[in-house]
């Protein structure tokens, strides 16, 4: 037990961002908002940037409890670059009376502390304390929009369903290590590669096994356990639900991979059926149910389970190309629907509900999030239009979008493995897609409405192009993380 | 409280007691030798906890079996009313609360749990050295940055 100064010096992100996390709160005590936002990307920032010292190295920490190579670098980077375009669409917090936005932001910096973890843990504890972290942030920021009843009923079914999912994530991890006497991920893919070619009973493992695998479904939205997704993702400020749908799902899907391709590799023929039936459902489920949306918000919500699903594609193909294939979704993903959210909530805010069409939902919902908004968009406002047009194009696979390069990739992820009929059915799922992806932008172009031109202020702005021009570029830059990892 | 441990002692259940023992004892190293070849837990090893867990139910359930119909009853209005603290009670349950009472406990339980920490780290505060020292400071540091915020908030405050 001897203090190593590397050990506690190069976990940077973890300890900057909870350190920072704890800075923001303090730093709300003050009568101004206006160093919020600002003090909030510089921690962000700081934590980019220490992200990457440890490039080129493979570093375990903490008493081998978490890794740190490039791959966990470059997933780690993807959440905190999404965390920085959300957090710079949140200017309007520094108006809104009820908003505490130094709580809001020092949560989302802890939170990110969770997602770190889950994305480089070599130990199921961290496995389950990442997703903890993350997870309780989650609760706490659905129901943020305190006098708003469908805030409340979100966090109230996302808590009640989180803490579910995460008994049986936490029973598995339990049961895993009954079978197998390890925490350690190599140690269970150790005794999994082993004891398959010793034969012998493996009961507890592989039960284990899938309600591990059932926990972390859940937490990225696959489809038998999708049900809270739709409520939630509505429910929840619009801010928030952009985190929500790329920060917790890239994270998840990280921990996915990791614990897939490290500890159950050795056993891939008897999981890779289970899995593909789940891609298949949530394909299904999410594209078709995404048809039926009258509110973009739902939409969105059924559109990032349907991108759960063709990020499990790249589970069920796992290989090496797999890898690479993830991280390059998640980032396309998670560019397209941040600026997808952006756009929404500018026409959200200057919409305020009409009462004589939607009924008594006033009482439930503060604003338009529906279809109808959109109508005429672009003819007042092209560059909200053109910003919308192109995340629904990467969101839909039009090619020369980063959205069409993270598709093409894990479809030939899988193909390698001979899964032609996943691949079949997902392509024809992508062509549903195009059908309510492409619904925003009729709306937006070809529609009559009475759309002002909406005020756009200039670093929200700039965030929308970043996104735009970042989206087009990598779908010119498909091979982005190809020799990296 | 003696007359009940003497008529036990009279009725000879403290030898059916120490033979309930002896008879798990028995069980126990008997089940082990016929799992001793495959060094693993057989389902019936599991024995002698059904025996507990029965007998734990056995008993709650005779206790409040017996209780209910041995005693005599004798029913009025205060005697049936529910009993906290000896204060009146007020409303139903349902009514509600301030929110200030959630926040000190939920801050009670932080604080508790916090001393749990410290107590393992007391007894091996000279093994722990340097290194467990600058841990619990970090951890205490924390602790109380915490206390503080909650303190600037005002959620102490009862006005």
């Amino acid at each position: 037990m001897t203090f190593q100064t590397y050990d506690c010096l190069q976990m940077l992100p973890i300890i900057l961002l909870s350190l920072s996390g704890i800075a923001l709160l303090f730093l709300g005590f003050q009568k101004s908002r206006a160093l919020l936002l600002p003090a909030t990307l510089l921690f962000l920032v700081i934590a980019f940037v220490a992200n990457f010292l440890d490039w080129g190295k493979t570093y375990m920490y903490f008493r081998d409890m978490l890794l740190v190579n490039n791959l966990a670098m470059i997933f780690t980077g993807v959440v905190l670059l999404s965390t920085f375009m959300v957090v710079s669409l949140s200017g309007s917090l520094a108006d809104d009376e009820d908003a505490q936005p130094a709580e809001y932001y020092a949560i989302l910096l802890f939170s990110l502390v969770g997602a770190i973890m889950m994305i480089g843990f070599e130990n199921l504890i961290m496995l389950f304390v990442g997703v903890e972290i993350l997870s309780v942030a989650m609760y706490i920021l659905t129901g943020s929009d305190k006098r708003n009843l469908r805030s409340n009923e979100a966090a109230l079914k996302y808590f009640l369903m989180g803490a579910f999912a995460t008994g049986i994530l936490l029973f598995g991890i339990a049961l895993l290590y009954g079978a197998t006497g390890s925490f350690v991920l190599s140690g269970i893919g150790n005794y999994a590669h082993s004891a398959t070619n010793a034969g012998g009973s493996m009961l507890l493992f592989y039960v284990g096994m899938f309600m591990l695998l059932i926990g972390m479904l859940f937490k990225v939205s696959a489809a038998p356990f999708h049900f809270w997704t739709p409520d939630v993702y509505d429910g929840a400020p619009s801010l928030f639900t952009a985190y929500m749908s790329t920060v917790v799902k890239t994270a998840g899907f990280a921990a996915l991979l990791r614990i897939l391709s490290v500890s159950f590799s050795g056993v891939y023929d008897f999981w890779w059926v289970a899995m593909a039936v789940v891609t298949v459902l949530t394909l299904l489920i999410g594209n078709i149910t995404a048809v039926y949306q009258a509110s973009f918000k739902r939409m969105m919500a059924y559109s990032s389970i349907s991108h759960a699903g063709y990020l499990l594609i790249g589970l069920v193909g796992l290989s090496q190309a797999s890898k690479p294939a993830i991280a390059f979704y998640s980032l396309a993903y998670s560019l397209s629907t941040i600026a997808a959210f952006g756009v929404l909530m500018l026409v959200a805010r200057n919409r305020p509900l009409n009462a004589a069409v939607f009924g008594d939902q006033t009482t439930l919902a503060r604003t338009d999030e529906h279809y109808d908004a959109f109508n005429g968009l672009a003819r007042k406002n092209p560059l909200l239009g053109f910003v919308m047009a192109v995340s629904m194009l990467s969101l839909a696979g039009i090619p020369l979008t980063a959205g069409f390069w993270g598709k093409f990739m894990v479809f030939s992820a899988a193909a390698d493995r001979g899964a032609v009929w996943l691949l079949v059915v997902a392509v024809l799922m992508s062509a549903v897609g195009i059908y309510y992806y492409f619904r925003v932008v009729i709306a937006m172009y070809f529609r009559e409405g009475q759309t002002d031109t909406i005020r756009v202020a200039p670093f929200y702005r700039i965030v929308l192009i970043a996104a735009t021009v970042l989206t087009l570029a990598l779908g010119l830059l498909p091979n982005l993380f190809q020799g990296l990892i | 409280m003696e007359g009940f441990f003497m008529a036990f002692y009279r009725m000879g259940w403290h030898r059916t007691a120490a033979n309930y023992v002896r008879f798990i004892a028995n069980l126990r190293s008997f089940l082990s030798l016929l799992s001793m070849n495959t060094a693993s837990y057989l389902p019936s090893d599991y024995i002698p906890i059904f025996i507990q867990l029965s007998l734990a139910l056995g008993f709650i359930v005779v206790t409040m079996l017996v209780t209910h119909n041995i005693g005599p009853k004798r029913h009025s209005v205060k005697k049936d009313d529910p009993f906290e603290c000896g204060i009146p009670t007020q409303g139903d349950a349902r009514a509600p609360i301030s929110i200030k009472y959630f926040l000190v406990a939920i801050l009670f339980v932080l604080f508790d749990v916090e001393v749990i920490f410290m107590y393992p780290w007391a007894v091996n505060f000279m093994q722990l050295g340097q290194e467990g020292f600058i841990q619990m400071v970090l951890f205490m540091g924390l602790l109380l940055a915490g206390f503080y915020y909650v303190i600037r908030k005002g959620v102490l405050k009862w006005e």
